[in-house]
This record gives C-alpha cells, sequence and structure tokens, in this order.
C-alpha cells in the first residue's frame, strides 16, 4: 500500500515535472525563433546602415543621405504619398464602414463581401491591369480618343497621383473591416446617452461614434500608411522612382556600385526606423483612447429611404465599379493577344494560361509547398504566443505583444533585404548559407505573417473564459491536457481564421521573397515579376488571375468562419 | 538469378565494347547553368536548341537553367562568386566588362576550334571598330544586336509626323510627353546609346540633347525591356535605346510595332564567356560552339538578332519568323553586307562610365519633370 501510494506519488511528481518542463520548453523556443528570425536581422540591417565597407562604425551614411537632394525628395515624396493615400482611404472607408454598419439597403450584404475583394489583388499585376484600362493606351483613354475625338490621352496614371489612386482603391477595405469592427463593438448606451442629452447627428457622429472607433481606425490607418510606404512595385510600373521604397529597391538590385548598395540599405534600415516610430505613436494614441467593449454589441440598423438607397447603392456600386478595374484588366490580359489602342483585346488565347500552368507548373507548387510549410509554422510558433498573451503573466509579455504588432510595420522589402545581410554565412554542419537554402523562403514568410495567426488565436483565446479551463483542471486535466481537450476545440475557428489569413497573404507575398529567391524556387509572385520583367504581361496576368482566384477562395472561407470579426484580424 | 546476372554482365561487355568511347568518357557534363541579361526569348531557345543537339549528338541529358539577371547585377553576382560561380556562363552586356572579369581572372579562356574561332572577324564598323572576341581569347561573341529606336505606326499617324528613321526625330516637339526610355544607370543598351549620343556630339552638345530627349520623355522605366513593352501597347509613341530582338518579341507577339537602327547606333556582339572554376566546362564549351555553328546562329537568326559571322545571312522561306525578322529590321540579312558606322569607343566610354551616371542622377533624373 505505502509501496503503491509512493510509486504514485514519484509519477505524479515526475508528470508535473514533464508539464512544468515541456511549457518552459515551449516558451524557449519560441522566444529563440523570434531572436533568431526577427530581432537579429533588423539588427543586422540597423548596423549596416551605421557602418562603411569596413566594418566601421559611422554617421556618414545618413550624412550622405541627408546631403542628396534627390533622395530627401524621395523621402519627402513617400511621406506625402503616405499621409494622402491615409487620407483618401479613409474618407473612403468610413463612408463604407458607415453605410454597412448602420444602414440597411437593397444588397447590403453582397457589397459587405464585394468590399473584400479589393484587398487580394496581388503585387503588381494589380497596377498592370490599372494601367491596362486607365492607362494612356487603355480602354477608357482609347474610347475617349474614338467617340470624343480627343488628341491627347488623358495621362490618370503616370505620377505620384496614380500611385495615390490605385493604392486607394486596392486600400481602403483595411480601414472599412477595421471601422466595422469597432462600429460593432460600440455600446449603444453610449449613443442612446449622447442622444438623451440631446447630441444627435453631427455632434453624436463627431463627439461619440468618431472617438469610439479610433483605435480600430487608427490600427488600420497605420497599415495603410505602413504598405504604401513600403510599396515600390506599383510606383516602379507608374514611372515613379523618387520615392523611398523605389530607390531602396532599384539600389539594392544593382549590386556593382557598392556605395549605391549601401545607401539602398541605409534606406532599408530607415524606413525601418519610420515605420517603428510610427507604430508607437500609434499605440500609444490608441492606448489612451480605447473605450470599446470587448464584445460586440446587435446593432440596430436604420432602413434607408428609397431615395437613400439609391445614393448608397449607386455609390458603393460606383467604388466597386472603380476598384475591380484592375481585375477586369487583368483578366482582359491574361487572355488577350497583341492588345493595343483598341477598346478591348481583339484576339483571345488560353496560350498563356497554358505556359504557366501546364509548362511551368513550378511556380503553383512552390507558392503552395513554402505558404502552407509557413503556416504549419505560424501555427506552431503563434498560437503558443497568444497563450501566453492571453493566459500567463510571464515577464517579457508586453515585448512580445510588441514584437508581434512590429512585424506588421516592418516594409517587407527591408526584411529581404535584412535576411540576405544576417543569413549570408555557411552554416555549421551543413556548409552553405540558409540563404542558399529553400528553407528560408517559408521561413520569412512565417516571420511576416505570423501576426494574423497570433491574433487569430488571440482573440477567441479572450472570448474562452477560464473558468472552463479551471473547471477542466479541477478534475485532473492541467496544463497541456486542458488546451488540448478543452480550449483548442473552443478556439479552433479562431485559430483556422488567423491560419488562412497568413496562408493567403503568404500567397500573396512579393516584398521579401523576390529579394530571397533563387532559381528554382520561384512563387507565383515571384513568376509574376520574372515574366513582367522579361516582357510577357501576358503570362504575368495569367498567373494573377490564378492568385487572385486562390485569394477570393480563402477569403470566402474566411468569411464564412469568421463574420465580422475579420477586422480584428487587421488591428 | 546467377544465369540471369550472367547474362546481363555478357550484355553489358558487349555494349562496352561497342561503345567503349563514350561510355568511358562521356563528352560533356549532364548540366549547364547560365547568368545572363538577354532575355528569356532568346536565352530560353538557346538553351533548348542546345540541350536537343546534345542529346541527338551524344544521347547525353543536359539539364539547363538560366539566371536572368541585369548586365550591373549579372557581373556584380560574378564578382561575388570569386571564382566560385553557381554558373557556368555570363552572357551578354558590354564586352569592356569581360575584359574587367578577365582581368580579375574570374574568366577561363573560351578555347573552342580554331574553325569556329576564325570564323569570326575581329572586329565590326568605322570609323571606331567594334571588337567581336577577345585578342586573348576570354570572350567570344555570339551575335549581332543593334540598339535603335521603336515606334507605334498608328500613334505616329494620329501625331501627324512622319515615322522617325533617325535619333533626332525623337526630339519633335509633337513627341512631347510621348517617348520612354530606361534610364542608362540600370541598363547597358540605354548607357551605350547615350554614350553614342555624346560621342557623336561631342560631350556638352550630347547633353543638351540628351536633356531634349528627357523633356520629350513622359516615362523613365526601370528595366530596358520594358520600354518596347510600353510602346507595343501604345502607351508612349516612341522608345529610346532598344535591342533589335526585344523590339522582335513584341512583334511575334502580335502587336503592330516597328524598329530602326538610326545612324551609329551601336551594335554588340553579345558576348559569351566561360567563368573561371565553372562545373561544367566541357558542356560550356560545347554551347558556345554550337551558338557559333549554323544551327546555333539559326536560333538568333528567327529572333531579331544578326549572324556573328559573314558565313551565314538571315534568310528563310517566305512567311518564316527569319524572314519576317528582316523585313521588321528593314531588310537587313547581315550586317557584314554594309557599312557600319560607329563612333562609341571602348576606351573612352570606360573612362567616363561613372561621370555619365553621376551627370544622369543630377542634370536629368533629379530635375526631370513628366511634360
Amino acid at each position: 500500500m505505502s509501496n503503491r501510494a509512493a510509486a504514485s506519488a514519484a509519477r505524479s511528481y515526475a508528470a508535473s515535472n514533464a508539464s512544468r518542463l515541456l511549457p518552459a520548453l515551449g516558451v524557449g523556443v519560441v522566444w529563440l525563433f523570434l531572436l533568431v528570425f526577427l530581432v537579429y536581422p533588423l539588427l543586422r540591417i540597423l548596423y549596416d546602415a551605421f557602418s562603411d565597407e569596413a566594418g566601421r562604425v559611422t554617421l556618414a551614411n545618413f550624412a550622405e543621405f541627408a546631403r542628396d537632394p534627390y533622395y530627401l525628395r524621395s523621402l519627402g515624396n513617400s511621406l506625402v504619398l503616405g499621409l494622402g493615400t491615409v487620407a483618401a482611404t479613409s474618407v473612403v472607408g468610413f463612408a463604407v464602414a458607415f453605410l454597412l454598419v448602420r444602414y440597411d439597403f437593397v444588397g447590403r450584404n453582397l457589397f459587405g463581401y464585394l468590399t473584400l475583394i479589393p484587398i487580394i489583388s496581388p503585387p503588381l499585376v494589380g497596377v498592370l491591369g490599372f494601367t491596362f484600362i486607365m492607362g494612356r493606351a487603355g480602354t477608357v483613354n482609347v474610347l475617349l480618343e474614338d467617340w470624343f475625338g480627343l488628341a491627347r490621352p488623358v495621362n490618370f496614371v503616370y505620377g505620384l497621383h496614380g500611385v495615390l489612386l490605385v493604392e486607394t482603391l486596392h486600400l481602403f477595405p483595411m480601414i472599412t473591416l477595421n471601422v466595422v469592427d469597432a462600429l460593432a463593438k460600440i455600446d449603444p448606451a453610449l449613443e442612446e446617452a449622447a442622444e438623451s442629452v440631446g447630441a444627435r447627428g453631427f455632434t453624436k457622429l463627431v463627439r461619440i461614434t468618431l472617438p469610439l472607433t479610433t483605435p480600430g481606425y487608427v490600427a488600420g490607418a497605420l497599415l495603410v500608411f505602413i504598405w504604401t510606404f513600403s510599396d515600390f512595385a506599383t510606383p516602379l510600373v507608374l514611372g515613379v522612382h523618387d520615392l523611398l521604397a523605389s530607390q531602396a529597391y532599384l539600389n539594392i538590385v544593382q549590386f556593382v556600385d557598392r556605395r549605391l548598395f549601401r545607401m539602398g540599405l541605409v534606406i532599408s534600415a530607415l524606413m525601418v526606423a519610420l515605420a517603428v516610430l510610427f507604430l508607437v505613436a500609434a499605440r500609444r494614441y490608441v492606448a489612451i483612447k480605447d473605450y470599446s467593449s470587448l464584445s460586440y454589441s446587435k446593432v440596430a440598423r436604420r432602413r434607408l429611404s428609397p431615395l437613400g438607397q439609391a445614393g448608397a447603392v449607386a455609390f458603393l456600386s460606383c467604388l466597386m465599379l472603380l476598384s475591380f478595374i484592375p481585375y477586369l484588366g487583368v483578366v482582359l490580359a491574361s487572355v488577350g493577344k497583341g492588345w493595343s489602342l483598341t477598346p478591348f483585346p481583339v484576339r483571345y488565347t488560353f496560350a498563356y494560361f497554358e505556359r504557366v500552368i501546364v509548362e511551368t507548373p513550378k511556380y503553383i507548387v512552390n507558392s503552395f509547398l513554402y505558404s502552407g510549410l509557413a503556416v504549419v509554422l505560424c501555427i506552431a510558433i503563434g498560437v503558443p504566443i497568444a497563450w501566453m498573451l492571453a493566459r500567463t503573466r510571464l515577464p517579457g509579455r508586453d515585448t512580445l505583444d510588441g514584437l508581434n504588432t512590429l512585424i506588421l510595420a516592418i516594409p517587407g522589402t527591408a526584411i529581404g533585404i535584412a535576411y540576405i545581410r544576417a543569413f549570408h554565412f555557411d552554416l555549421p554542419l551543413v556548409g552553405r548559407a540558409l540563404t542558399s537554402l529553400w528553407i528560408i523562403l517559408p521561413l520569412v514568410l512565417a516571420i511576416r505573417r505570423l501576426p494574423y495567426t497570433v491574433r487569430g488565436s488571440y482573440s477567441s483565446l479572450l472570448l474562452v473564459h477560464r473558468s472552463m479551463e479551471e473547471a477542466a483542471a479541477s478534475v485532473g486535466a492541467r496544463g497541456f491536457r486542458s488546451f488540448a481537450d478543452v480550449t483548442l476545440p473552443l478556439i479552433w475557428r479562431g485559430v483556422l481564421v488567423g491560419a488562412l489569413f497568413s496562408f493567403m497573404t503568404s500567397l500573396q507575398e512579393a516584398s521579401a521573397v523576390l529579394f530571397l529567391s533563387l532559381g528554382g524556387w520561384e512563387t507565383i509572385t515571384v513568376g509574376i515579376f520574372s515574366f513582367y520583367i522579361a516582357g510577357s504581361a501576358n503570362e504575368a496576368a495569367a498567373l494573377g488571375v490564378i492568385l487572385i482566384i486562390v485569394a477570393a477562395i480563402s477569403v470566402a472561407v474566411i468569411n464564412r468562419v469568421a463574420g465580422a470579426r475579420m477586422g480584428g484580424m487587421f488591428g | 538469378m546467377r544465369r540471369f546476372a550472367i547474362l546481363t554482365l555478357a550484355a553489358l561487355l558487349v555494349a562496352g565494347g561497342f561503345g567503349a568511347a563514350q561510355a568511358q568518357t562521356p563528352p560533356i557534363e549532364g548540366e549547364l547553368a547560365l547568368i545572363t541579361p538577354v532575355s528569356k526569348f532568346i536565352h530560353d531557345a538557346a538553351l533548348k536548341a542546345f540541350a536537343d543537339y546534345a542529346k541527338e549528338k551524344w544521347n547525353v541529358t543536359v539539364k539547363v537553367s538560366a539566371i536572368p539577371a541585369g548586365t550591373p547585377v549579372a557581373y556584380g553576382r560574378v564578382v561575388e562568386w570569386k571564382g566560385r560561380p553557381e554558373v557556368d556562363i555570363f552572357w551578354g552586356g558590354e564586352s569592356a566588362l569581360f575584359e574587367k572579369l578577365a582581368e580579375q581572372k574570374l574568366l577561363q579562356k573560351v578555347e573552342i576550334s580554331r574553325e569556329a574561332w576564325d570564323s569570326i572577324p575581329a572586329s565590326i564598323g568605322t570609323p571606331k571598330p567594334i571588337p567581336l572576341k577577345d585578342k586573348d581569347g576570354h570572350w567570344v561573341g555570339t551575335a549581332l544586336e543593334p540598339y535603335g529606336l521603336v515606334y507605334h505606326p498608328k500613334k505616329i499617324q494620329r501625331l501627324g509626323i512622319p515615322e522617325p528613321k533617325e535619333w533626332d526625330d525623337l526630339l519633335n516637339p509633337k513627341l512631347k510627353g510621348e517617348v520612354a526610355q530606361c534610364a542608362p544607370t540600370r541598363s547597358s543598351s540605354s548607357n551605350a546609346t547615350y554614350e553614342v549620343m555624346l560621342s557623336m556630339h561631342g560631350e556638352d552638345k550630347g547633353w543638351d540633347w540628351l536633356r531634349k530627349l528627357a523633356g520629350n520623355t513622359g516615362l523613365f522605366t526601370a528595366r530596358s525591356r520594358d520600354v518596347p513593352t510600353v510602346v507595343a501597347k501604345g502607351e508612349f509613341t516612341a522608345g529610346f535605346a532598344v535591342p533589335s530582338y526585344m523590339a522582335f518579341e513584341e512583334k511575334l507577339a502580335g502587336f503592330d510595332l516597328k524598329f530602326v537602327a538610326p545612324r551609329n547606333a551601336f551594335v554588340t556582339p553579345e558576348p559569351m564567356a566561360i567563368l573561371a572554376g565553372a562545373r561544367n566546362p566541357k558542356a560550356a564549351r560545347a554551347f558556345v560552339e554550337f551558338l557559333l555553328s549554323e544551327r546555333g546562329q539559326r536560333v538568333f537568326m528567327e529572333r531579331g538578332l544578326f549572324p556573328i559571322t559573314p558565313k551565314y545571312k538571315v534568310q528563310g522561306p517566305p512567311g518564316s519568323p527569319a524572314e519576317l525578322a528582316v523585313e521588321f529590321t528593314g531588310g537587313v540579312r547581315s550586317y557584314f553586307e554594309r557599312d557600319v558606322s560607329n563612333v562609341y569607343d571602348e576606351a573612352v566610354a570606360q573612362k567616363r562610365s561613372d561621370a555619365l551616371k553621376q551627370k544622369f542622377r543630377t542634370d536629368i533624373e533629379a530635375t526631370w519633370k513628366k511634360p
């Protein structure tokens, strides 16, 4: 009897020891992963920016940047473009969000779904598609010339204004999603209280409703800013080179001139620094203004008058029409042969699809392989992070949260370059550099898209009440057991949404992988770039159409699983 | 079982007896990789034709691959590999870069058959000769390729101006905002043509000319390959410094586009070199020899390039790609049948190469306003 008791005590001691050791190990792995694949590369690129070819620490690079009027103009243009896009997307994004959340009209659900579509516009081909319709020889100009005898084409796209237009139509859903999310969380009692003391209409909107949506809005605005700030593909197609992102890209991809190469690194580091600065500022602002409740409230929608309905539908239809221009252009280009100066192609072919699907399926295979592996990593690292954030009081939680948000703010270009600089040395045992092994692509994708999985998991963890886990613990299920048997079944939906989002955005990723991809590793997005560079816009468009279809399916699934909570993903 | 083994052994012996030479030393390696600014349209076709040839001739399946990269990037990577290259061949760009690589001992001699080597003249063009092969044997030209101008006939007609024939035609005030070009800092064809303008007009007047061209320019593309693309589509009316084959590729893709090589248009031999430390030197040499053979040259002649030797002329049955190419490039069948005027001086170009790029940055890129 005593023997048996001792044995069982020893067993339970060993078990509790293991149950303590295992989480500790897990926490260690998570931190190691973040330190090696996020913190170290970023420190490396900062060091590059502050040192010369011989490795001596110096400020000379920044002095050179500050003395060069062209770089300063690029900095100014980047800031103007970023802020301009935020302003434009805010107006459009808010209007759409209000209509969708507060009013009822014909086709509201359909528009709700359509609003998501612009976001999945793949890199590079989105803007190509736009020029096919709105360019100097695009459908619109051709019609103007043919029907109205316009002598010279209208320049809709080439220049900063074109970049602003393309980015706005692409990114306004980020604002909409976040504001929809925030509006849905507002406690109706607050607005009723406002009305009871006489604040109605515009006053109520400005004094009560807008401040309440601030946290969600700021998060969305920050993403819009960073996205525009770091996008180099759109400006390059539109011939705008005096932007920081374009200069970083153009300087890095030529590697003969070491001085220019170094300036590319400096600009990348500067972009990281600015992104972090904006992130910190935004978080400070949001932290003191977080009034929203955690739960979603039932919103009473107001039925619009017939005239109001017509207005709402007309506005949304026009907007959707504009945002669908890129898709129309891409689809036409993927099947149109020799399309020039006619409103639509006159000859059609499937040869381009055949070439990218049948002759070179590697793009599609690689994309799914790398994004799939990246999502596995995202779940393996991201769910524990979410758990640590939501359920533990481990030291370093704030840092973990900060790092996770930081990832969203870092330009992909900078990450790609940082990886080249950080991992270009022969690994012990392997004898080759990480940069010459394809595994680097899933790794960089996992880091880039980790926040979505973390956020998806975190937000559903918050909704699972602790008491359920405590109940499990009271009947002896502790630690991992309670997580697997109780928590996981309750949060899988959130994890799945987060993971799908990570997957979809991995498929779309083009900035970091572009720098890291070597022959044979090409993904769909790299394929789009290399076909475009080789002068075959049609094949690029065909790959773009495939990417759009895959992404649209992902969004439909996410939308089904997540419902209105999708906005939380970006915050 | 044993009987089977003996039979197999016997079969092997018999086979070995007949094909001893091939079996002991395969004539070439089973792989070949290159890095090149020459676009996919040409390099894919050349590699594929070589793979077919190797299969027929030696029954060797060669796994061919290419890293596409602009000239500066390709050169930069070859230097970074420091004699342990990831590819066997560097193809295309300015021959001066090849001489620089040879100085750094990053190239091995081409060492092809005497006959193939001698079939290529040492140079072409007057008053400045353009070398077509390296006197020390480190690189060899593969095809002749003029950097000319392209235009969209329908757009020209709409603007009511004559079709451009000379460089100066690009300065027509009616073409304001209608010209596309690539920055010379990013493209070797643009760089060479800027150099041609400076040599033609002298430094000061040359820059005046280039500034005027910038005044008519509506788009500076990020890559030279984009220039014929935007003109073919009709986004812009004319393009400056475009390699002939890039324009022809658009023509074959079904676009209405015209190409002219005006006087003094630079003609590049598209140099090719085998890298020192290449893993597949035999396959690399076989590839060079193949490209210089009639079959290899045909790959180029059907794609808007010209033979590197007077032995061949671009011709084919009516309606064939070769005839289409002749018509497209203004009736030229061989550059050895005509006077090639050239003012591009390799030595001068090398000396002012950095200054040219710097001046472009300060004088044109920094002040250019979209017309």
